[in-house]
Parts: structure tokens; C-alpha cells; sequence
């Protein structure tokens, strides 16, 4: 063949080029979307542990143990505008255990102690039941257990306390090991609400 | 018989001590619990109190939210797939360094294997990418294509580099495949189209309806078991089995199974420079074609399809051997046109 091309080169670079479209259209669609971010969500009101009237239901900790990462990537967070600010929380004291010297509790439910309890201004010394209390979960203990979860739900909380997966921890997995053997089949891939 | 009565009052009368003594002591472990009281709890907040009636300037704090995905963490592992694959493209194709290889392999497979743990990983990604053309209502982040993207254009411009020690998977049973004995041509080409059966039977799954959906590839995956060190333990021992058999009969997974292998040789197939064996750097011997654990050498050329860039071929090869301890071989074959590329 004459010329700077053999007709086995043009064919080769007819070959890739035609390949190389096929990749760049592929990538060029996915790029269009491909600004959303898709995570694995809990959908609070099917969650055992906050579905209301599900009383006598021993806690479900699979978020906890089931999630491949160590420390799993689910963490309880407390819905502040919701949270009664109780003086005894029923989610961070373990109203069954006995009293202690300061007439609270003695016993708390995070096994992990990541629920802080912190008092809302100032309070009068006759009277601290009548005060305000601010419960911050920090997120570097929290395991995911659900006991929280499970202690603030109606009647004896407000309900305010629920799971979330922590979408910049959680790997995404195709296959949520959470996921499949929630008993609720609370877990879904959407777009999680970040505000 | 009063003797008798007489002599059982102190038995009975030490029976009754000891149930007594016994009782006070049951009462001593047990009343604590039941004396000591609980609270007498009652919600004390029928709803949630707003700022006004908390007072003294308190303000709902915000509630605490996930900070977004670390961008800067998925640009590290794209990088560094470009500078694997680039680099195994130049150990393999440029420097000819089977050493280098292997090294290469080892450093992938600590990395994407056992530190990211075999995830993401471009096999995977087949699915999630199918899915997100196929369906409105999912996508794909930008670095998931680019990890399915990657390997696949510099298999177009240098053949399957992935494959050579890039892929985790691949690593693995690259370093297993210690005693590899020759599979009959014709049983190679047969068990080949079963990865076409696989990537068909994945795709499948992967654009089902969110309740039939089936991750196929990543849930089959004999390998992630091991670099995670947990997992069904069928899967594990079928991940060994995988590793125990590939002693022997090399990367079977790779060969016969993986299905982005399917893609891969198909961009192969038309790459630009790739795995070559030629007569003016090599010696025509054929000593090479011996040396293949993956039956990828025909007719004394590489196949580029089926070819991963292992380097075995010039660990074999005695020109290589000569030039490696430092000689330079004569070459009997230059001057004589070469042909480096098998006509298929």
C-alpha cells in the first residue's frame, strides 16, 4: 500500500477510535449525573428501634454488628428541635437501675457513654429537675447500637433520637451487609438528606 | 419412744437454725435489689420545648449531619491507579522488567487489596455503571468512572496492564501461580466464554428492580473474603480453593471467570503498543512459549488478548538473561523484517 498508513493501521486506529467513542460517550452520560450522591439511608420510621408502638421488642444492635467497617458507619443523632430536654432522659439514664446518692439514675444505656449530658444555662440548686438539659451524642463513640433509640421512643421519650448512616464513613457497599438482614428492610439507596 | 422423741428436738431444732440462717442470708443478697428503688419515672415533656420557654438566649443547636464524602481520599485512589497502570505499562512493555512486576503486584495488592479492601473495584463497577445507564434514578460518583474507565483506555493503548498487577485480584493469584502446568489449547478457549456468560448473567442482575436486584459480582466474590479476613465461609473456602488450585493451573478466576476481563479483551484487542515479543529483543527461540503459565504466547508472539503482562516469558528468555547479569547478546535476527503482532 502506498501512502504513510498500511490499511492495517487505519483499520487499528479506526478500531480504538471507534472503542475510545463508546468510552467517552459512556463516561459523558454518567458525568451528567454524576454529581448526586447516592448512599445507603435508614428510613427512620421503619427502623424497629423508633417505630412507634413497637414496645416490648428487644433492642435490634445489628447497625452496630453487621456493617463491615469496625466501627460502624451508622451513629445515632439526636433531632435537637424535637428532644425534650428532660432532666431524667430516659435514653441516657437507665430509668430500671437503682437510685443513686443525687437522686438520678445510677445506671446509664450508652454502653459506650457517647451521649453527653450538658445543663441549659443555670441552674437553681432547690430545684435542678426543673431545668433544661442539652444530650449531644458524640459521633467519635457512638457504635450505632440503637439502645438510645430504642429508650427515647413513645411513651416514655419523645422519639426525638434516631439512626443515621454516616454516608462519608459508609463505603457504599453494592451489597449493605445491614441492609439485607435489617428486619425492618429500613435501608435504601437514595439520595441522603444532608441539610 | 420419749428417748427418741428427746433425741430428735436438737436434730430438728438444728434443721430450723440452719433454714433460718439460710433464709436471712438469701434476704441479704436479694433485698438490696428489691429494697433499692427505682425512679418513679414519667415523661416530663409532652412536647418538645421551644427557645422561648427554655430561655436565656439558648439556641437549637444544629443537628449534627455527615460531613460530605472526602473527595481528596477517592482522588488518592484514582491517581493512583493512573500511576499503577502507567507504571506497569512501562515495566512491561518498556523495561521488560519481570522483577519490576512483581514488585508492582505486591505494592497493588497491599494497597487495593488489603488496605481498601477490595473495594471499589473496576470488576464491580460493571454493575454500578449498567445501572446508572439504565436507570433514571441512580448515578455513579465521578470517581466510580473513572475506576471503570481507566484500565480500560490503557488497555487500549497498552494492552491488559491491569491484569498484570494492578488488579487486587489479579495480584493474588498472580503471586499463587507457583507450578503452573499447560492447559490444552482448545479447554482454554471453551471455559473463555464462560466470563462472557458471567458479565452477561451480571448485567442482568445489576438492572432488575431495586427488590429483585442482585450485586452478582460482588456478592460471588471469592476474593474480597480474604482480604477482608471475614465473610461466608463457603465463599472463603472457595477463595482458597481458587488460590490452592491456581498453584497449579495459573489465575483461573482471571481467565475463565472475571468478567471485566471480558472488556478487557476486547480494548486489547486493538491496542495501540502492546506485550510484544519480538525477534530483534528477543531470540525467536520459543523458549518463552514454555514459560506462559496462561497459554498467552502463539507462534512465538504474545496474544494480546489473552496476554497479562506478567514478564514471565522474559524472565525466560535467554537474551534477557544475559542482558540482566550484564552482557550484551548478539542478536541472530537483525536485519530480518519483524512481525510482532499475531495476525488475530
Amino acid at each position: 500500500m502506498s501512502g504513510k498508513y498500511s490499511r492495517r493501521e487505519i483499520l487499528g486506529h479506526a478500531a480504538r477510535g471507534t472503542v475510545l467513542l463508546g468510552l467517552g460517550g459512556t463516561a459523558a452520560v454518567l458525568a451528567t449525573k454524576a454529581h448526586k450522591t447516592y448512599a445507603w439511608v435508614i428510613d427512620a420510621e421503619k427502623c424497629v428501634n423508633s417505630k412507634l408502638g413497637v414496645l416490648g421488642v428487644d433492642v435490634c444492635e445489628l447497625c452496630a454488628s453487621e456493617c463491615v467497617i469496625t466501627m460502624s458507619a451508622v451513629r445515632a443523632v439526636n433531632e435537637f428541635s424535637q428532644c425534650g430536654r428532660c432532666y431524667i432522659c430516659p435514653a441516657y439514664y437507665k430509668i430500671t437501675s437503682a437510685v443513686g446518692p443525687d437522686g438520678l439514675p445510677s445506671e446509664k444505656v450508652c454502653p459506650t457513654d457517647a451521649i453527653q449530658r450538658k445543663a441549659i444555662g443555670w441552674i437553681d440548686p432547690d430545684d435542678p429537675a426543673n431545668n433544661f438539659y442539652d444530650y449531644t451524642i458524640d459521633e467519635r463513640l457512638c457504635n450505632g447500637c440503637g439502645r438510645c433509640v430504642m429508650e427515647c421512643k413513645e411513651p416514655a421519650g419523645l422519639s426525638s433520637i434516631r439512626l443515621e448512616v454516616r454516608h462519608n464513613v459508609c463505603l457504599d457497599c453494592n451489597r449493605c451487609s445491614i441492609a439485607q438482614v435489617c428486619p425492618e428492610e429500613a435501608y435504601d439507596r437514595r439520595e441522603p438528606v444532608t441539610t | 419412744m420419749r428417748v427418741l422423741a428427746d433425741s430428735r428436738v436438737p436434730l430438728c431444732a438444728g434443721r430450723w437454725r440452719l433454714g433460718f440462717l439460710v433464709f436471712l442470708f438469701l434476704v441479704f443478697c436479694v433485698a438490696p435489689q428489691v429494697v433499692a428503688q427505682q425512679i418513679d419515672y414519667s415523661r416530663q415533656a409532652e412536647v418538645a420545648p421551644d427557645e422561648e420557654t427554655i430561655g436565656e438566649g439558648y439556641v437549637t443547636p444544629e443537628v449534627q449531619h455527615p460531613r460530605s464524602r472526602s473527595a481528596r481520599r477517592q482522588l488518592f485512589d484514582v491517581a493512583l491507579l493512573a500511576l499503577a497502570l502507567a507504571l506497569a505499562a512501562w515495566l512491561a512493555l518498556k523495561k521488560r522488567s519481570r522483577v519490576g512486576l512483581v514488585w508492582l503486584t505486591v505494592g497493588c495488592l497491599a494497597y487495593f487489596g488489603f488496605f481498601r479492601e477490595g473495594c471499589i473495584c473496576p470488576i464491580g463497577s460493571i454493575q454500578n455503571v449498567t445501572l446508572a445507564l439504565f436507570d433514571q434514578a441512580y448515578a455513579v460518583p465521578y470517581f466510580v468512572i473513572a475506576i471503570f474507565i481507566l484500565p480500560l483506555i490503557a488497555a487500549l493503548f497498552w494492552g491488559r496492564v491491569f491484569c498484570s498487577g494492578v488488579c487486587a485480584l489479579g495480584a493474588i493469584q498472580e503471586l499463587f501461580c507457583l507450578k503452573p502446568l499447560r492447559v490444552p489449547p482448545r479447554i482454554d478457549r471453551a471455559l473463555g466464554w464462560l466470563k462472557w456468560i458471567y458479565l452477561a448473567v451480571a448485567i442482568y442482575y445489576a438492572v432488575l428492580p431495586a427488590v429483585d436486584r442482585d450485586f452478582v459480582i460482588c456478592r460471588y466474590d471469592p476474593f474480597v473474603g480474604l482480604f477482608r479476613f471475614t465473610g461466608q465461609a463457603w465463599l472463603l473456602i472457595l477463595g482458597a480453593a481458587f488460590l490452592v488450585a491456581g498453584v497449579f493451573i495459573g489465575r483461573p478466576y482471571c481467565r475463565w471467570l472475571c468478567p471485566y476481563g471480558a472488556l478487557l479483551s476486547v480494548c486489547s484487542r486493538y491496542a495501540w503498543r502492546s506485550f510484544s515479543i519480538t525477534p530483534d529483543r528477543e531470540l525467536d527461540c520459543g523458549l518463552c512459549a514454555d514459560a506462559c503459565p496462561y497459554g498467552a504466547i502463539e507462534e512465538r508472539r504474545a496474544v494480546r488478548t489473552s496476554c497479562f503482562a506478567c514478564g514471565r516469558c522474559y524472565r525466560s528468555c535467554p537474551v534477557h538473561r544475559v542482558e540482566d547479569s550484564g552482557g550484551a547478546a548478539p542478536n541472530p535476527n537483525a536485519g530480518l523484517p519483524s512481525v510482532d503482532r499475531v495476525a488475530r
